[in-house]
């Protein structure tokens, strides 16, 4: 395609060779659907807002990108954010920024469709919008330029980007859309008129948040005291779940990145949610309740991905893949039918315990190379107050199994930060480690073993138990990875810790309210890639922050009160407030809490107690 | 070995990327392929060497270990299904153990550099000590007869430069990399 448009052809023609990496911006890869524009149905470019080698490992849009093509009336485009350089040029030749496959400027589609998976994209969100001349602001816009929706995590509470998005969907996505298309069909028949009454429309599907139509109230604290929903829009908006995913079965031919991307493998989606309930983790709330597919789908699936896109490795992907209750027979057969095709079967997310280590081995061949283990934290008090059930030894045989089975670079994840922790809590993290290195060989020392340690500071979200803690200070920071710095001094062991000021943005908007819509304009506007350790700039941040009054300490480092209303009151992720606050309070207690797919329910909200419910595959609860 | 063209958008892959989408395509091309030991097992599989990024061709080639006899029309088939636009496979063979193996004979590039007032080619190695950069050729046909590169075309890949008259008879220029020279080929242009 790319015919129609004079200018891009020429760009493309004389300039693309400039930049690096040009396979980004072709958009002829293998799988693409290359749908034309349409004059009556709805043409959708869905943006991931980070480079391409992200944004193309996202299955979430892959899925998307399908659900919209496969519609006879409708089309789904890709665009990323380019790397600087071609920023840059784009910029000097006035080439505004443009669906990859039809070349087709974002402007002139009905709906640009972003995805929120990270705090540390948001100004990359207003550099995409500036970089395809789309009024920023909802407000600004006009009938005829496109409806900005978000989606993704980010939608639990976009408020930071609120003003910036004509609307945003909350929760899965694949049946939703249909009844997003549809409405977008009628408004484009009708002439595209009365744009806020369209938004009004679209108020009234299931799980459609529409910004505008809520009116947020503040005390001269900084504090929420209301947000009051206008003409009838629902209160609070509930996110959409897909009950049974054995009726949703996509991507079957996704797109295959030209580009080397970070994950360069298949994914196959095994099931979605978790009920392990860490307190921390914001995607074992929000995906809510466990729902497994079935073995003998994900088998034929799994055959069709790899033969529909040549990959060489096929994942099995999940928040917690050896949850899987028919795991072990489903890797076995996938790795025997794939193995003679020279393909590997992965599991990207294990848990700590010897169980998922010798999974690990037996499926394909061994990858003696980078094994992940989380153990999160290291003193049996934090772990009960994040409910993660693990104790040193299930760690130590953990490592054990996995040295015994050839693996001699490891990676462990911990966090620093969580609510109770103290001093001696991050030197546990040292003493557990020299503990590996001294007695992981089934008591003895696992020689050759190099061990890399990850630290990441603990950012509180919103729809978790610990939305109401606070977060720790620079300061706090990097006393304790000043800790950790002295105490990991060991032989075979390297540690790597996230920037501390990258957390501490993130943590300001995460939990952050709308009065920062102009501190991520202003921001935005001195540059983006906060994610790209180069172009990060705490600074720029703390200008913007500065300009408009606001203390970023304020939304980081305080803890919320019970009653304290949050600014994403009136967006529900299914968990219910109470049982959140509840698990709160049992992680200051230090009390556990069961898993409810083999345990009570615990009455979080998530399920409908018909449809909507943990579903297994292997039977049971 | 496969033949196989790369042009429009295709020209702007990188080597690195060429390899991939040919490796996925012979994947997906229904051949028993061989592949290598370890956790990412790759196809047995060498390549022409690189094409600079930007530069289209016409006929590169491939070689990957197959197992069996494969039904080579229908391996073309799926390859080209397989592929992005403006990359397509042209032929297949199945080259017998005793013929020389890619690296062996890919010693000269031939290149078809279209600028604003007219069309040349140009002949260099691909190998070893005589094989200069493509750049550095066209920098030279610029410097020296204001010759303005706006298309440049691998147009083959031989083993000697009697192959390459044998099929073009048309004036191909010769780059020299070690003199830094541009010189007409002997016995080109004659026909």
């Amino acid at each position: 395609m790319g015919d129609g448009v004079d200018p891009l052809n020429m760009f493309f023609k004389r300039d693309i060779g400039q930049v690096s990496k040009p396979g980004r911006y072709l958009g002829i890869e293998v799988n693409a659907r290359r749908k034309p524009l349409s004059a009556s149905g709805a043409n959708c470019v869905l943006v991931y807002p980070d480079v391409y080698e992200i944004g193309m490992s996202h299955l979430g849009l892959a899925i998307l990108y399908e659900e919209i093509n496969d519609r006879q009336d409708s089309m789904a485009d890709r665009a990323y954010l380019p790397w600087v350089d071609m920023q840059e040029l784009m910029e000097r030749k006035g080439i505004p920024l443009f669906g990859l496959e039809s070349r087709v400027p974002l402007g002139l589609f009905d709906l640009v469709g972003i995805t929120l998976q990270h705090e540390l994209t948001y100004a990359n969100v207003l550099r995409i919008l500036s970089l395809a001349g789309i009024p920023l602001r909802s407000a600004e816009r006009r009938d005829s330029d496109p409806l900005v929706v978000g989606g993704g995590p980010g939608a639990y509470n976009p408020e930071p980007v609120a003003d910036f998005f004509d609307f945003l969907l909350l929760g899965e996505g694949e049946e939703v859309i249909h009844e997003i298309l549809d409405a977008v069909r009628e408004w484009k028949q009708a002439g595209k008129k009365d744009r806020g009454g369209f938004l009004r429309r679209c108020a009234s599907i299931p799980g459609v948040y529409v910004p505008s139509l809520y009116r947020v109230h503040y005390r001269a604290d900084g504090t929420v005291s209301g947000i009051e929903p206008l003409e009838g829009a629902p209160m609070p908006v509930r996110k959409r779940v897909v009950a049974d995913l054995d009726q949703k079965v996509k991507p079957r031919r996704p797109p295959v990145p030209l580009v080397e991307s970070v994950h360069d493998r298949c994914s196959l989606e095994i099931f979605r949610g978790c009920t392990r309930g860490c307190r921390f983790c914001q995607a074992g709330m929000v995906y809510r309740p466990v729902r497994e597919r079935s073995e003998d789908l994900l088998h034929g699936w799994g055959r069709e991905l790899v033969s529909a896109t040549g990959c060489d490795e096929l994942s099995l992907s999940s928040l917690s893949s050896a949850d899987y209750t028919r795991i072990i027979p489903l890797a076995e057969r996938l790795s025997r039918d794939l193995e003679r095709k020279g393909v590997a079967v992965s599991l990207p997310s294990l848990r700590t315990d010897s169980f998922s280590v010798e999974l690990a081995s037996r499926v394909g061949r061994i990858r003696k190379t980078g094994l992940t283990l989380a153990p999160e934290v290291a003193s049996p008090r934090l772990r009960a107050v994040i409910n993660k059930e693990l104790s040193d030894r299930d760690l130590l045989e953990a490592v054990g199994a996995a040295y015994r089975e050839g693996w001699r670079k490891m990676k462990l994840y911990f966090m620093v930060g969580l609510p109770g922790e103290e001093e001696g809590d991050v030197e546990a993290i040292c003493g557990l480690v020299r503990r590996i290195m001294r007695e992981g060989d089934g008591g003895g020392p696992p020689r050759g073993l190099r061990l890399s340690v990850s630290v990441s500071t603990f950012v509180p979200k919103p729809h978790t138990p610990f939305q109401w803690a606070r977060q720790i200070s620079l300061p706090e920071t990097a006393r304790r990875h000043f800790i950790l710095k002295e105490g990991l001094r060991i032989k075979g062991v390297t540690w790597k810790w996230h920037t501390r000021e990258m957390s501490y943005l993130e943590g300001v908007l995460a939990r952050g309210d709308r009065r920062l819509g102009p501190v991520v304009e202003a921001a935005a506007r001195e540059g983006c890639l906060d994610n790209w350790s180069e172009f990060f700039s705490w600074d720029r941040w703390r200008r913007a922050l500065e300009r408009y009054g606001l203390d970023p300490a304020w939304y980081v480092e305080r803890e919320r009160g019970e009653e304290e209303i949050f600014p994403w009151e009136h967006l529900s992720a299914g968990v219910k407030r109470s049982f959140l606050w509840e698990e709160y309070l049992k992680a200051l207690r230090g009390e556990p809490t069961p898993d409810c797919r083999y345990a009570d329910c615990m009455d979080c909200g998530a399920c409908d107690g018909k449809e909507i419910v943990n579903r297994l595959a292997g039977g049971g609860r | 070995m496969v033949k196989y063209y790369k042009k429009g958008d295709a020209a702007f892959l990188s080597h690195r990327e060429t390899m991939r989408v040919l490796e996925r395509a012979l994947r997906r091309s229904g051949a028993d392929l061989v592949f290598t030991s370890g956790f990412h097992p790759r196809v047995k599989m060498s390549f022409s060497p690189a094409l600079p990024l930007g530069v289209a061709a016409e006929a590169e080639y491939l070689e990957a270990a197959v197992e069996g006899e494969p039904d080579l029309e229908e391996m073309i088939k799926r390859m080209n299904d397989a592929l992005p636009e403006g990359m397509g496979v042209t032929s297949l063979q199945v080259m017998p153990g005793y013929m020389p193996k890619l690296s062996r004979w890919a010693r000269y590039g031939l290149y078809r550099v279209e600028g604003g007032n007219g069309t040349l080619h140009l002949c260099m190695r691909l190998d070893g000590e005589g094989g200069g950069r493509l750049r550095d050729a066209l920098q030279l046909l610029k410097e020296r007869w204001g010759v303005e590169a706006e298309a440049v075309t691998r147009v083959g890949i031989y083993a000697s430069r009697d192959e390459i008259l044998e099929e073009n008879p048309g004036k191909v220029y010769f780059y020299h990399a070690g003199k830094g020279e541009l010189e007409e080929m002997e016995g080109s242009g004659a026909g």
